[in-house]
């Protein structure tokens, strides 16, 4: 629960820098988040890495995957970014999916990924010869983590950079005025979030040990845009509140005992319910003082 | 094409000083329409340029391109402001464009040192006054996220630095006391000094001015004159001042040379010859120039420094529709800004009327609440309490379409036209049946391609023609305008007040 918890906020966190700050509605996060679970994956289970270098191995194949798409992406805005988004989300679904080949051992060139069969017995995080086996040293580790990611974002928000991003988000074309290169501070947002979001990639695979291209689905990444916009897009709270609140509804759900088959569609209409009434009561989300409709 | 190398006279001032900006047949098109055509200007330093010419004859598109926003189609563009030349020739060439660096951007003409000020301000309304002029300063380590994350110290100890130099900016402003405020809170004149220290702050050599008194009350026009005045003598910057016609007055004394804008080229004058027009600050003034049998029939004084003026005009006929407000009272959150609080603070309320065939101007400073208050009439906002009553009846507790629908006209003074609609699809929309002379030009064009007096002219004819028409609250109904168009409102007053009454406001007059 905490270790969900702590994932939860990494991702909410980093989706709100390029949805709230930078206004650029995003599809593709849970693809980012799959590219932090699998290069965890891959480089802990065929190269024995540890954990600290095989996070920042993700962090850094994701922000640099993130790099290459911001170029591609340069000018567009609007529905036409939230269609370029969707690609690159498709895109790496899909080799997720079929970067397989049966014949070769998981891992290799041939067969990267295990396509949906996904890859199982990922290691549980040691750092300095330590093993973080148990839930509390897995919860340990990721609140640390989540800690340092919160702590990390706090800094940039309230940093001269935090307070560009304020100016560009509030007045785009002032701010280019001033000599603001906004193209260049979107591209630095998008690699500070994927990083970031590969930072969770790499707890959950550590925690749960097995992961699948489902975690690199579209559904997930409207997930994690529905933390941002309940708890409240473009402040700090905000997502920090909304992925609490979508972590609890589950376990609500769960806590009054309701048959499985049914909770899980008794959940999704809670989510749409939720939004639905967010919406027509705070359109600027449950914690937010910036509306989304303005 | 005509060329300015021969600048007919300068002020001593501006005599031997270097040219900062230099153009050279600059074309621009917009759908046939040739907004610039073969354009070549000189800007020297310490020059104060007032920049006129009638609606729709592209000032605002000058400025745009001198600016970075807009590429024209032709022309080069020559900025010296330091001592290296970043010569700009138009168009440009495919590999120009697929670089990744060199873009003719409005960041670009900001580092060679061009700042600029808009219309509507624009500050960043989420940030405080102080951050809003701390953010354009240039060279700042802290916004590269690694210095940021990693140096964190040296990032603090420029940015105290930073902080304290553009609170000192603000107080050289007089705006000590409101740095801290939200800049979204602070008044209209605040806000408009606020964004030229935002610009120079920028490190613009060269600023460009959009309007920068509409809207201002004589005090506010008075102290930015003032600043303006000093920025040029004491920091050597260039302006360059695009104002309307109403306030040209105010310009010309501290302007070394005016360029008007007609057809596509550029006149340059010296400013001291260019006589100024008959004083016209005032709305009646203006009124009474072009429909003399005007004549002013009372005057009310309103709490706060207002005054309701109200002028009749000899008619043979009025509709018998008259506005009555009674002891209103408009809070924006915990401020009450239409009233007053009463010694045992119980709210005052504000009290007038408008008779039939009457025409009246609410004269308010800045920050009164005009807006407000025409838009508490209009059912825009909510009102705590009172009565407004049209031709006796309550209208209150109806919704705006439903007092619309009753004869209540309101034209706001912001641009609210829907961009994406023709002219024409807006006067239908407005329930325009006769379409007003002298607009025909553009109707069939898209809202959000017209210039701002093009707009507010469409915007005029929606708010007065429309069939529903008894009573018209007009916002600032003249900013904007040119000449002619102030004049042919001015003659269609008659029929206005033939069939109700109307109520404008205007910032208060300056001080003569």
């Amino acid at each position: 629960m905490l270790i969900y918890l702590d994932i939860y906020v990494v991702v909410a966190i980093s989706l709100n820098l390029v949805v709230g700050y930078c206004g650029l509605l995003t599809l593709a996060h849970s693809g980012y988040f799959a590219i932090g679970s699998y290069a965890y994956a891959l480089v802990t289970l065929r190269l024995g890495w540890g954990f600290i270098p095989a996070v920042l191995f993700g962090m850094v194949a994701a922000a640099v995957l993130s790099l290459f798409v911001s170029l591609a992406t340069w000018r567009l805005k609007g529905d036409f970014f939230v269609m370029a988004s969707l690609a690159v989300q498709a895109l790496i679904l899909s080799a997720a999916n079929n970067w397989f080949d049966s014949s070769a051992p998981v891992g290799t060139w041939r067969n990267l990924t295990n396509g949906p069969f996904g890859i199982s017995a990922i290691p549980k995080p040691a750092i300095a010869g330590i093993q973080f086996d148990t839930i509390g040293g897995v919860a340990t580790v990721s609140t640390v983590l989540a800690g340092l990611c919160v702590l990390v974002t706090w800094n940039l928000l309230t940093s001269p950079w935090g307070r560009v991003l304020q100016a560009v988000r509030d007045d785009e074309l002032a701010a280019r005025g001033l000599g603001k290169n906004s193209r260049l501070l979107k591209v630095q947002v998008f690699a500070v979030a994927s990083g970031m979001v590969a930072v969770a990639g790499a707890i959950y695979s550590s925690y749960v040990g097995y992961i699948d291209p489902s975690i690199a689905s579209t559904d997930f990444s409207i997930l994690m845009l529905c933390m941002v916009v309940v708890g409240g897009a473009a402040n700090f709270r905000g997502p920090l509140v909304g992925a609490a609140v979508l972590l609890a509804i589950p376990e609500l759900l769960r806590f009054v005992k309701i048959p499985d088959a049914m909770a899980g569609q008794l959940r999704l209409m809670a989510f749409g319910l939720l939004l639905v009434l967010l919406m027509h009561f705070r359109p600027q989300g449950l914690a937010g003082r910036y509306r989304m409709d303005r | 094409m005509m060329c300015c190398a021969a600048v007919t006279s300068k002020s001593e001032r501006t005599g031997q000083s270097r040219v900062v900006l230099r153009t050279h047949g600059l074309r621009k098109t917009y759908g046939g329409h040739k907004v610039l055509d073969g354009l070549s200007c000189e800007l020297h330093q310490g020059e104060v340029v007032l920049l006129r010419g009638p609606n729709g004859c592209g000032k605002t598109t000058l400025l745009n391109i001198l600016t970075g926003y807009l590429e024209p189609d032709s022309g080069t563009i020559e900025l010296s402001t330091d001592n290296t030349v970043d010569r700009m020739t138009f168009p440009r060439p495919w590999w120009k464009n697929a670089s990744l660096f060199d873009h003719f951007t409005p960041e670009r003409m900001a580092w060679g040192g061009i700042g600029r000020t808009w219309q509507d301000i624009r500050l960043f309304d989420s940030q405080t006054a102080s951050d809003n002029v701390a953010v354009a300063t240039p060279h700042q380590r802290g916004e590269n996220p690694a210095w940021a994350t990693f140096r964190p110290h040296a990032v603090a100890v420029q940015e105290r630095e930073n902080m304290a130099s553009s609170r000192s900016n603000l107080a050289e402003l007089r705006l000590a006391g409101r740095e801290d405020a939200s800049a979204g809170a602070i008044s209209l004149g605040q806000s408009k000094r606020v964004a030229v220290a935002r610009a120079t702050r920028a490190g613009a050599r060269v600023l460009f001015l959009d309007e920068p008194l509409s809207g201002l009350d004589g005090a506010g026009i008075a102290d930015t004159i003032h600043f303006l005045e000093k920025l040029v003598e004491l920091g050597g910057l260039t302006l360059v001042i695009v104002e309307h016609i109403l306030n040209i007055s105010f310009i010309l004394p501290i302007a070394t040379t005016v360029w008007t804008l007609e057809d596509g080229h550029l006149k340059v004058e010296s400013a001291v010859k260019v006589l100024a027009t008959p004083s016209t600050e005032r709305f009646e003034d203006m009124i009474q120039q072009s429909q003399p049998d005007v004549v002013s029939s009372g005057r009310q004084e309103l709490p706060g420094g207002a005054v309701l003026s109200t002028l009749a005009v000899s008619l043979p006929h009025v509709d018998p529709f008259d506005l009555e407000v009674a002891d209103l009272v408009v809070r924006r959150g915990n401020r009450i800004v239409i009233g007053s609080e009463g010694l045992d603070g119980a709210p005052r309320g504000l009290t007038f009327r408008i008779r039939p065939g009457e025409l009246a101007v609410l004269h308010a400073p800045n920050g009164w609440g005009k807006t407000t208050l025409l838009e508490a009439i209009a059912g825009l906002l909510p009102i705590e309490s009172g009565e407004i009553r049209l031709n006796g009846r309550r209208i209150d507790h109806l919704r705006p379409w439903e007092r619309a629908r009753l004869g209540l006209s309101f034209l706001q003074s912001r641009n609210t036209l829907f961009g994406g609609l023709t002219g024409r699809q807006a006067l239908y929309l407005a329930h325009v049946k006769d379409i007003p002379e002298g607009i025909e030009s553009y109707l069939e064009r898209k809202m959000a391609t017209l210039s701002g007096g093009e707009a507010k002219k469409i915007a005029l004819a929606c708010a007065a023609q429309t069939t529903f028409f008894k009573v018209g609250l007009f916002d600032e109904p003249l900013t904007a305008l040119d000449q002619k168009a102030v004049e042919r409102l001015g003659r269609e007053l008659p029929d206005l007040l033939g069939s109700g009454a109307l109520l404008v406001a205007v910032p208060s007059a300056a001080l003569h």
